[in-house]
């Protein structure tokens, strides 16, 4: 029955289309009411709604959905970004058919990522994937304008590299295993012993999704992309949309088809601590929030690339939590950065300045959302951190360890400068007219502030039962 | 009466308060005073009825288990509860003080909130039995410490708020490593565990090394001690909680609770320690007598006497630590008076410079005795408090025949009586520059009160010394 999860996105927007009265009005509470639904459907304990088989083509494609803990993470994550990107519209699409437009293709979105993260084959995978690539080509050039025709060009450009990089994987790995599933392709690759031509498949595969990822030194676009994409967009892809194509699926791939090897662990590892530290290096120069945003998603990655590379259930368990913790963190400073450029016009943070006593809950909401980036205890944050860190540390990855210790260092500079730069100063009078942002951009945030300090607060108590819940998923 | 409620209460009562301090604020801004007031006092009041319990030797633990080893482990013993009695009636003063003192600025709910959470998670930092717990309540402070200190909102005032929130949460970050290494190696972060598995083998130095980065940055020793005389644009009443009388002595504190109560180090760092904190102590010393900005000089002298309490603790023989405990106790009541007499003199004459000063002492006669008096305490003049903590930690060191690095702090003692009275003499004595009156009686009240407690732990010095005693067994496991 999971399959409903991405069946009634899907029909919800043949409904809404079709030629009827007032369907237009009813598609944001439709929209917003699904989101919430898919977030309460996580918890559904039910196992047989979890798991669908169905053989379309016998043997090689063969469409099989299924959830383990690590698929449900994502889906509660895609769902909540989702609404919060639903609200977000409010304030930045104001014509009502424009509007209508943006939560059609948002649904779309959301289908093609709840697909790929159900996905149990490589095929539907990549099928998937590029639903979600064109939708978001869209969103990003939503507004027609050229920073967001060039975001996009540069994101269909660089999807398409990857595309064809995975396409080219899919083609030899089919060819060696006969299939596309992957628990029978893991299998064959056992047997197979690493050949050649297993070894470029898989190089080809990783390659694409560190693209889709935007790991250094494959970053090129992203910092583009996100800065010049409309804000619910960007608040769409930083959150999500980039996680569940590029880092879901390189953590879905490592785990339950190519399985770790001391060459893949020794490859995430690498560049999951090259983007840790240049990503925040990098962050630290930046003047453009959202900007500087973006190169800390880079960096936030890295992390759940560190965790995942540690090859242990709890790495991967806190490379989820990450993901969990990264989607509410960033979704609410995009946010933040909306509900300021929607105030001020502008993202240039050296022009700001002691925004707090205009904009407080803004203010105290970005606070919230960049300690817990920097894994300040005791917000979520620095649970998920923690895990990485001792899991990396335990399996003698203890370099690593460090390197990802002293990220956090880094990750909190940058984060000091942005709250020294736009609230965290002598209120100016040039911004004393300045309000506060409207309803649409401060309820996601405040919610999304409660729920990193309630997760952050819980984390201890829902530990253990989250970090077994991934002991099946690695045991293959 | 539940004892485990006492000792919750002592956490909680704080950190939940401290969040509901905003909302009071909206109503009324002397509820919210008041109510601020009153969450530290209970602080305070369930202290002090833990200690029959614990004077007894008796111990209270806590345990909630969680996954990982992140469990949620409380200890009360005599080590504990003594800081909770320290930090929360200093506290309770300095927010006193604090009425009058902020009652003119912006950000009053922020300012009440973030002083109510940081004694709370000072309180959960001190009955932390688990490192990882520890370490959690020990960011708390940094983070409230961040905001408090850029509480007047200049930017270059922000850039010493983010300083020394870097410089802690650097430290911080390599002790987490260190605590990560006793993790790997015990299997546990819970230190009675932690203190089974250290029994049959000796702590590697790497480990020791690590931890005492984070200690060192946060008791501002060197050579992480720059923040510390930079975090003096906080205001005044900050400065005294903060960098004078509770925050810093987090670092001495855990170095107690870790290195003393719960394992052993390698002999080498009876060596090392004394001397790393006898340079801090002389070059902050030294420091000191050149400063003429009023409160970087007591920053500093705060730099050159937790030297002395490091000294104490890790001489390691029963009266050095009953000094060093003593120390903390004497050192925390008189520098707060210092820093909240800075206060007064800076909010009236409107500058922190002693060469600008002078004759204060006809307008302001009571703001000068009580810093007389506090000066005193801090240079070791009996009755006051501080002479017994100095004699006792010096006692303590010759009975271990340390004579080398006995000297160094001599010279370290007298330097602290010139740099003092220097100051003194440069704002209280000679003719009048800038008129000034005296501060508002509930400033000049909380003032006069803490030099009085100075006196008074002196001259009743029976009694913190009892308590302290019982600890220092407890600490070092003769009382059974």
């Amino acid at each position: 029955m999971c399959a409903s999860l991405i069946l009634i996105p899907f029909i919800s927007v043949l409904i809404l289309n079709l030629p009827i009265k007032g369907m237009k009005r009813l598609a944001f509470g439709l929209a917003a009411l699904l989101f919430l639904l898919q977030m309460v459907a996580v918890l559904i304990p039910d196992a047989a709604f979890w798991k669908i088989n169905h053989s379309f083509c016998a043997g090689i494609f063969n469409f099989e959905l299924g959830a383990d803990i690590l698929s449900k993470v994502v889906l509660f994550c895609i769902g909540m970004v989702s609404l919060v990107t639903l609200f977000s519209a409010l304030t930045f699409v104001k014509d009502s058919d424009e509007k209508f437009n943006f939560i059609n293709i948002l649904l779309i979105a959301v289908c093609g990522m709840n697909a790929v993260a159900m996905a149990k084959d490589i095929f539907s995978l990549y099928v998937f994937l590029e639903v979600v690539a064109v939708s978001s080509f869209i969103l990003i050039a939503f507004n027609r304008d050229m920073p967001g025709l060039e975001g996009a060009f540069k994101y269909i450009v660089l999807s398409g590299v990857a595309t064809v990089l995975m396409i080219a994987g899919i083609a030899l790995l089919v060819l060696i295993a006969g299939s596309t599933n992957f628990s029978l392709i893991h299998y064959m690759l056992i047997a197979q012993n690493k050949s050649l031509i297993v070894s470029l498949a898989i190089g080809l595969f990783i390659v694409a999704l560190f693209i889709k990822s935007g790991l250094m030194p494959f970053h090129g676009w992203l910092p583009d992309v996100y800065t010049s994409a409309p804000a619910p967009a960007s608040v769409l892809l930083a959150g999500i949309i980039t996680k569940v194509a590029g880092v879901y699926a390189l953590i879905r791939i490592v785990v339950s088809m190519l399985g770790f090897s001391a060459s893949i662990q020794s490859i995430l590892l690498f560049v999951g601590a090259v983007s840790v530290i240049l990503g925040a290096l990098a962050a630290l120069t930046q003047s453009d929030f959202k900007r500087m945003l973006s190169y800390s998603s880079i960096s936030q990655v890295g992390y759940i690339i560190l965790g995942l590379g540690s090859g242990s259930v709890l790495g991967i368990a806190g490379a989820a939590f990450h993901i969990f913790n990264h989607a509410s963190f960033k979704s609410l400073l995009f946010i933040n950065s909306a509900a300021v450029e929607s105030r001020l016009g502008s993202r240039d943070i050296d022009k700001m300045g002691g925004l707090a006593k205009q904009m407080p809950l803004t203010s105290l909401t970005s606070v919230i959302g960049s300690l817990s980036c920097a894994g300040i205890p005791p917000l979520a944050g620095f649970w998920s951190k923690l895990m990485i860190i001792i899991a990396l540390w335990l399996v003698g990855f203890k370099g690593y360890a460090v390197i990802a210790v002293l990220g956090s260092i880094l990750t909190l500079a940058y984060f000091l400068t942005l709250q020294r730069k736009v609230f965290f100063g002598k209120p100016s009078d040039e911004f004393k007219d300045i309000k506060e942002a409207g309803f649409s951009l401060m309820f996601p945030a405040i919610a999304l502030a409660v729920l990193i300090v309630a997760a952050g607060l819980l984390a201890p108590w829902l530990l253990k039962g989250f970090i077994l819940g991934f002991v099946p998923i690695i045991g293959g | 009466m539940n004892y485990n409620n006492l000792v919750l209460g002592i956490i909680f009562i704080p950190v939940i308060g401290a969040l509901c301090l905003p909302l009071a604020g909206r109503v009324s801004s002397r509820l919210r005073n008041i109510l601020s007031f009153l969450f530290i006092l209970s602080s305070f009041i369930l202290s002090l009825k833990l200690i029959p319990l614990v004077l007894t030797g008796k111990t209270i633990l806590i345990s909630q288990p969680f996954a990982l080893g992140l469990n949620f482990t409380l200890l009360a013993d005599n080590l504990a509860v003594f800081m909770t009695c320290v930090s929360s009636l200093i506290s309770a003063v300095i927010v006193l003080f604090s009425f009058g003192y902020v009652s003119h600025y912006d950000n009053q709910n922020e300012y009440y909130c973030m002083v109510t959470l940081f004694l709370g998670a000072m309180m959960g930092l001190v009955f932390s039995a688990n490192l990882i717990l520890m370490y959690v309540f020990w960011e708390i402070t940094a983070i409230t410490s961040w905001r408090l200190i850029g509480f007047f909102r200049d930017k270059a005032y922000v850039l010493k708020a983010d300083k020394a929130f870097l410089v802690t949460v650097f430290g911080s970050l390599i002790m987490l490593i260190g605590f990560i290494s006793i993790f790997q190696q015990t299997g546990s972060f819970d230190l009675p565990l932690i203190k089974e598995a250290y029994k049959a083998q000796l702590i590697p130095n790497l480990i020791v090394g690590l931890i005492l980065v984070g200690i060192l940055s946060k008791s501002a020793t060197l050579p992480f001690q720059t923040w510390l005389p930079d975090a003096g644009v906080a205001p005044s009443p900050v400065t005294a909680l903060l960098h004078a009388a509770v925050l810093v002595k987090i670092g001495v504190y855990v170095f107690a609770r870790i290195f003393i109560v719960n394992i052993t180090p390698d002999i080498l760092w009876h060596t090392i320690v004394p001397l790393i904190a006898g340079i801090s102590a002389i070059v902050a010393a030294g420091a000191a007598l050149i400063e003429t900005d009023l409160k970087r000089i007591i920053a500093y002298s705060t730099i050159s006497q937790i030297g002395f309490i490091f000294f104490g603790l890790s001489i390691g023989n029963s009266i050095a630590i009953l000094g060093a405990l003593l120390y903390i106790l004497m050192h925390g009541l008189a520098k707060a008076g210092l820093f909240l007499c800075a206060g007064i003199i800076e909010q009236n004459t409107k500058t922190k410079d002693i060469t600008k000063l002078g004759g204060l002492i006809s307008t302001m006669p009571f703001t000068g005795v009580a810093f007389l008096a506090c000066a005193l305490s801090v240079m070791g003049i009996p009755p006051f408090g501080g002479f017994f903590s100095k004699y006792l930690v010096f006692s303590g060191a010759l009975a271990e025949g340390r004579l080398w690095i006995v000297l160094i702090y001599l010279i370290c003692a007298f330097m602290t009586i010139i740099y003092l009275f220097r100051v003194f003499n440069l704002i209280f004595l000679g003719k009048i520059n800038i008129e000034a009156k005296e501060g508002s009686s509930i400033m000049v009240g909380s003032v006069v009160g803490l030099a009085v407690l100075s006196l008074a732990a002196g001259i009743l010095i029976y009694y913190p010394y009892k308590f302290a005693q019982v600890a220092t067994w407890q600490m070092l496991g003769a009382l059974k």
